[in-house]
């Protein structure tokens, strides 16, 4: 039978192949949908655990579902999929890939706390949507953000030669995050960035003294070299290593 | 005309009544069929008791030897009573050893049986070896280890299924067993006393922990030692090929079907009525009501009488029952028969 109301299944549980042979049947076409299942295989035991290393996640093993986080909250009100008691109950029982179908809207919570004054065991829900906002992104699952991304690549220099380079930076934190540098340039703000350091007319009125130095020549000269010679702070030596080190230790220190 | 009481059943309720009456200074006749006093707690071997968190065999065993220390009560054990004939305030009773005795009045400690979980096959009891029932559990905890049945290993996963027996049209149980909650609640955390590796996981439809178990058994388990809740009721227990036991039914807060492995599988089994009922019912003259248990009488001004004059009944002979209230009832049918037989005497006289 066709599936009349494909709006109703998960679109990741639906899949379709071009042609398909079950049991040496021919079911290409029409036939080809199938649904996965939906049915919980097991609990990873340990993920209460973990979320309870969180501030202010330390008493979510109390909550009984009674709902009143959900029917005090404000985002509840604005999206009904914004549900902390459903998202407290998977914690509980570490339906881990279920929390994670969720993951655009947990970090919404706006902390007002109606239903941290509401819970009746205290099991301050407000804590819990914020230390599984962290764990999603600290685990990676939500995605890097393009500031993520640049803060990456300013640390990474900053660890490694105690300074920066703008240009370095910059171009770098354009390759990672895929923005094309010369359609930039070509068609967007980078190209009229570019177009107002142009002093070339300056040049043709005879204006040489203003042209120079109005043209970033000497800085152009600067960035380029240290491009190519990659110069570190002086004195850098292991402080780079030391540092790195100890952001470490501080990171399993909070959360194992 | 008879003063001496025949109390019926030597479980909480009759040991109670027996020495209640006793301690007036009255006559008692305590009949009990097993070969053992103590009713249920003994006979199945329960662990710690709720709320004393007293082993069943101290708690229950000072109740024993409080009746058997006392010369007013005559204990007859593996009787029954076959025969009752007379009225109030002079009955003549027949029992199975042969003995008759006149008594004035008659209490019925009759108690409970306990579900028969076959009556569920669904749910694997009888069928793997490692599903059991909280009667079984419990002596497990009273020998201190908690093992696999099958094969000897400490269970990572326990479930307890809550409601069998009980809250079920399909098989005619239309009560709550009312201590079912509180005694799984507290088997989670004796089993995660004795074993700190195993987590235990309860499968309800309402949890009903009443009065003063609230904080003291369900919340201690679920915040000291961490019982899971989940709100599903079990469609059906099944094996993995792994020999691990898998848990299906529909988890109803995630609105999903589960199929979830587990180690021990428990059945928090409800309390039927004596299994006896209709005879006693025949033997002493009293009505029954819908569900099998025994009927109560008239409850204003004649607290615990049967529907038949003399006799007197309560604890879980009346309907699902704890051990402490069984115990007041126990106390205050002895206050009943010996009231009403001084009553016939200052109306003889």
């Amino acid at each position: 039978m066709a599936i009349h109301e494909k709006t109703l299944i998960d679109a990741d549980r639906l899949i379709s192949s071009d042609k398909l042979v079950v049991d040496g049947v021919d079911v290409s076409g029409h036939w080809n949908t199938m649904i996965l299942p939906r049915t919980l295989k097991d609990y990873d035991d340990d993920f209460e655990t973990k979320i309870k290393t969180y501030a202010g996640a330390e008493n979510v093993h109390r909550c009984w579902q009674c709902g009143s986080c959900t029917n005090s909250c404000t985002m509840y009100a604005q999206n009904t999929d914004f549900n902390p008691r459903y998202w407290i109950y998977l914690t509980r029982l570490g339906l881990k890939d279920e929390i994670l179908k969720d993951k655009e809207i947990i970090w919404q919570c706006v902390s007002c706390n109606k239903c941290t004054n509401i819970c009746p065991k205290d099991v301050r829900p407000e804590g819990v949507m914020k230390a599984l906002s962290h764990w999603i992104e600290e685990e990676g699952y939500g995605g890097k953000s393009n500031s993520t991304i640049f803060d990456e690549e300013f640390t990474r220099q900053c660890l490694e030669r105690g300074r920066i380079e703008d240009s370095e930076v910059m171009g770098n934190f354009y390759k990672n995050t895929k923005q094309d540098i010369v359609q930039m340039a070509l068609h967007g703000w980078l190209g009229i960035f570019v177009a107002r350091m142009n002093k070339w007319n300056e040049l043709r009125q005879g204006n040489v003294i203003k042209f120079l130095t109005r043209t970033p020549i000497f800085h152009s000269l600067h960035m380029g070299l240290a491009m190519v010679f990659k110069p570190k702070t002086k004195s850098w030596g292991r402080t780079g290593e030391v540092l790195q080190q100890y952001v470490k230790e501080q990171k399993e220190l909070a959360h194992g | 005309m008879s003063e001496t009481v025949l109390v019926v059943g030597a479980g909480p309720t009759g040991l109670s009544a027996a020495a209640g009456v006793a301690s007036i200074g009255k006559k008692v006749i305590l009949v009990e069929k097993e070969s053992v006093l103590g009713g249920a707690p003994i006979l199945s071997g329960y662990a710690k008791l709720v709320p004393s968190g007293e082993w069943a065999k101290d708690a229950i065993g000072r109740m024993v030897k409080r009746v058997e220390d006392n010369a007013n009560v005559t204990i007859h054990k593996s009787t029954k009573v076959v025969k009752v004939e007379g009225e109030a305030g002079n009955f003549t009773v027949t029992m199975s050893n042969g003995q008759t005795a006149n008594v004035g009045s008659i209490i019925l400690g009759t108690g409970f049986t306990h579900f028969d979980s076959i009556n569920k096959p669904e749910w694997g009891f009888g069928t793997y070896e490692d599903v059991l029932t909280t009667t079984q559990m419990e002596q497990m905890v009273s020998n201190g280890k908690i093992a696999c049945p099958s094969d000897g290993r400490v269970p990572e996963r326990v479930a307890i299924l809550l409601c069998v027996g009980s809250r079920d049209r399909q098989i005619g149980r239309e009560w709550c067993s009312k201590i079912c909650c509180t005694v799984s609640t507290n088997l989670a955390m004796e089993i995660k006393e004795i074993s700190p590796q195993t987590d235990v996981f309860i499968y309800y439809m309402d949890i009903r922990t009443f009065g003063l178990y609230e904080d003291k058994f369900y919340w201690k388990s679920q915040e000291e030692y961490k019982t899971k809740f989940v709100k599903a009721r079990i469609a059906e227990v099944t094996k993995s090929a792994d020999g691990r036991l898998l848990v299906k039914g529909e988890d109803t807060l995630v609105k999903r079907p589960i199929v979830i492995p587990m180690d021990i599988v428990v059945h928090a089994i409800g309390m039927d009525p004596n299994e006896e009922n209709p005879e006693l019912s025949k033997v002493f003259g009293i009505g029954l009501e819908k569900h099998g248990f025994v009927d109560k009488g008239e409850q204003y001004t004649s607290t615990f009488s049967s529907t038949r004059r003399g006799i007197y009944v309560g604890g879980a002979a009346l309907g699902p029952e704890d051990i402490d209230t069984s115990i007041s009832h126990g106390l205050a049918m002895a206050m009943r028969a010996v009231g009403d037989m001084n009553a016939l005497v200052q109306k003889a006289a």
